[in-house]
This record gives C-alpha cells, structure tokens and sequence, in this order.
C-alpha cells in the first residue's frame, strides 16, 4: 500500500477534524464565537480539503490496475495482463513502461475531448452491470458473458501506433488495409490481425496461437511504429 | 404549513446543541469513508468515499450553517459607530 504525501496531507486534516469533533462530542463547548471558529474548521475547512484531495487521489486511483482488479471478475484479466510469459496484446502492452500499472485505462481510455469524463460515465456502466449482475457469478460463469460494451477502437491504438512510421507501412497487410484500420472498418484485434487483446476470454476457435500473435508483433523499434 | 414557515419554525425552536452533535456524528461517518478510500483504493472504498462520504459530510456541513443561521436570526446588530448627536440648529 503506497500513500502519497498528499493523501498524508488529507489524513493530517482528517484526524484534526475527527478530534476537533469528538472534543465536541466530549466536552460540549459553549457554542460562541470562539467555539464556532474552530468548529467553523473541524466541520467545514479541513473536511472539505479530505474531501478535494480524496477526489483527486479517488480519480488517479481509477486509472491503475488495482482498481480494475477489484471487481473479482477482471482477475483473471489482471493476472493475464501482469504474466511474464504470456504472449497477449493486454500482457505485451502491461510490459512497457507508458502502460505498465495503467494498462487498462491506457488502453481502453476514451481519448476525444471530453474522454476522461466519458472514460469515467462508462466505468460507473461498468459498476452497475457489475452490482446487477456479475457480482453473483463465479469466474466461471462471468467469463463467457463478460464482453467489451463497444468495439474496441482502432483509434486508441492509434495514439501510439501513428500508422506513418516506415516500419508500421513496410508490413503488406497494413498497407492493403490502411483507411480501414484508420476509420475503423477493421480491428487492429481482430483474429485474423494481432489476435484479441485478451484472448483467455475467447473461444479457442475464434483465439490465433501465440507463434501467429509473435508473428505479427515482430516490429522493435517504436520510433518506427 | 407551507414548507418555508414549517423551516421558520424549525429555526425558532432548534437546539444549537443538538443540530452540532448531529454535524459531529455525520461529520466523523462521512471523514471516516473518505478517508478509508485513502488506504484502500479499490472500487469500493472509492466509489464509497466520492458518493455516500461527501454526502453525509455535505449533509454535517449544512448542520453547520444551519446553527450560524439561527445565531444570525437571533443576534441584535448594533451600529458600529454611536449615532452623532443632532447639531444644534442655527439661530
């Protein structure tokens, strides 16, 4: 658990507050002027600065794997995400330092004007689909229903991948296919392309092989993706 | 009663007191979860802390203002400077 100096800063105002009111609770000073002031700050000041560093610290929470995670449904997304030896676009991605803890909201952010805003309407979706209904199932059971609620855009991978670089138009594939995949027409992680970012959670049938995923990710140097 | 002198009365008759212990209790309920998701940033404490904490501490704030506006409504506001004597009228 790692608290940051602002969150210490936030938890100094809470405990003063805390004992500001309890000192109340106790002892019932006289409510004059004096003892409004400081009540005026047990009550409003401090507890309003918790409240606006919590909020900041609350929304950069959103965006790290921990707080993915913490719906049990994405544990097996997670663990696929953070394993070493796994060859998936989600684990590939987890891997370099621009994702790494924040691949999730890296990748599945929404990158328009009002992205991070519509990012979090779609995670409090996300929160009701998983309080109504994936909640009370087991892995198991979620696995196959869980499914991404729009396709995923070819766009987001495009705030990396520039489709431009040399090495990116040197492949034939993504030359033939080049205004699809930048209009959208056709998914960088589609089956026939990289394969699915997290393919666990796929069919077998509908899941290319690792060697077909290795294959078609043999591109080094991002300057030139 | 219409709503407004229903409050009217409301504030005639509140125990200062008693609304500031309300404050204190709901004030501590809502540091408590906002302070939880401080430790615990999973989408519980989080969630938690943004919705139901800020609530209730909203609602212990309001408390608060509620008791100034009840001091307000019963204090007696002297001028601050004595009023200047009548000048003496010429003759």
């Amino acid at each position: 658990m790692h608290i940051s100096p602002l969150s210490w800063i936030a938890l100094t105002c809470a405990v003063v507050a805390a004992g500001i009111m309890l000192y109340y609770l106790v002892r019932r000073p006289p409510l004059d002027a004096a003892g409004k002031s400081v009540m005026m700050l047990g009550v409003g000041v401090l507890p309003i600065m918790v409240a606006m560093i919590g909020n900041m610290e609350g929304l950069q929470a959103t965006e790290h794997q921990a707080f993915c995670g913490s719906c049990h449904t994405m544990d097996m997304h997670i663990a696929d995400a953070n394993d070493p030896e796994s060859g998936s676009l989600a684990a590939i991605h987890s891997r370099t330092i621009k994702f790494g803890d924040k691949s999730c909201y890296v990748c599945h952010k929404d990158y328009g004007m009002f992205g991070y805003a519509m990012t979090k309407l779609g995670g409090m979706g996300h929160v009701y689909m998983f309080l109504s209904e994936y909640a009370w199932y087991d892995m198991d059971e979620a696995l196959p229903k869980i499914h991404i609620a729009r396709p995923f855009k070819n766009d987001n991978c495009m705030q990396c991948h520039s489709t431009t670089g040399s090495i990116w138009s040197g492949v034939a594939d993504h030359n033939g296919l080049l205004e699809d995949l930048r209009t959208g027409e056709t998914s960088c992680v589609s089956a026939g392309c990289h394969g699915y970012a997290h393919p666990f959670s796929k069919p077998d049938e509908e899941t290319p092989s690792d060697a077909e995923v290795h294959s078609a990710l043999q591109a080094p140097a991002p300057e030139g993706t | 009663m219409s709503p407004r002198s229903r409050f009217t009365k409301f504030l005639d008759t509140a125990s200062r007191s008693g609304l500031m212990v309300w404050a204190c209790v709901l004030g501590l309920i809502g540091l408590a979860l906002m302070s939880w998701s401080l430790f615990d940033q999973g989408w519980i404490p989080v969630m938690m802390a943004m919705s139901v904490g800020q609530g209730i501490g909203t609602l212990s704030f309001a408390l608060f203002l509620v008791i100034v506006i009840i001091d307000l409504r019963q204090a007696e506001f002297r001028p601050s400077l004595p009023v200047a004597p009548p000048k003496p009228e010429d003759d």
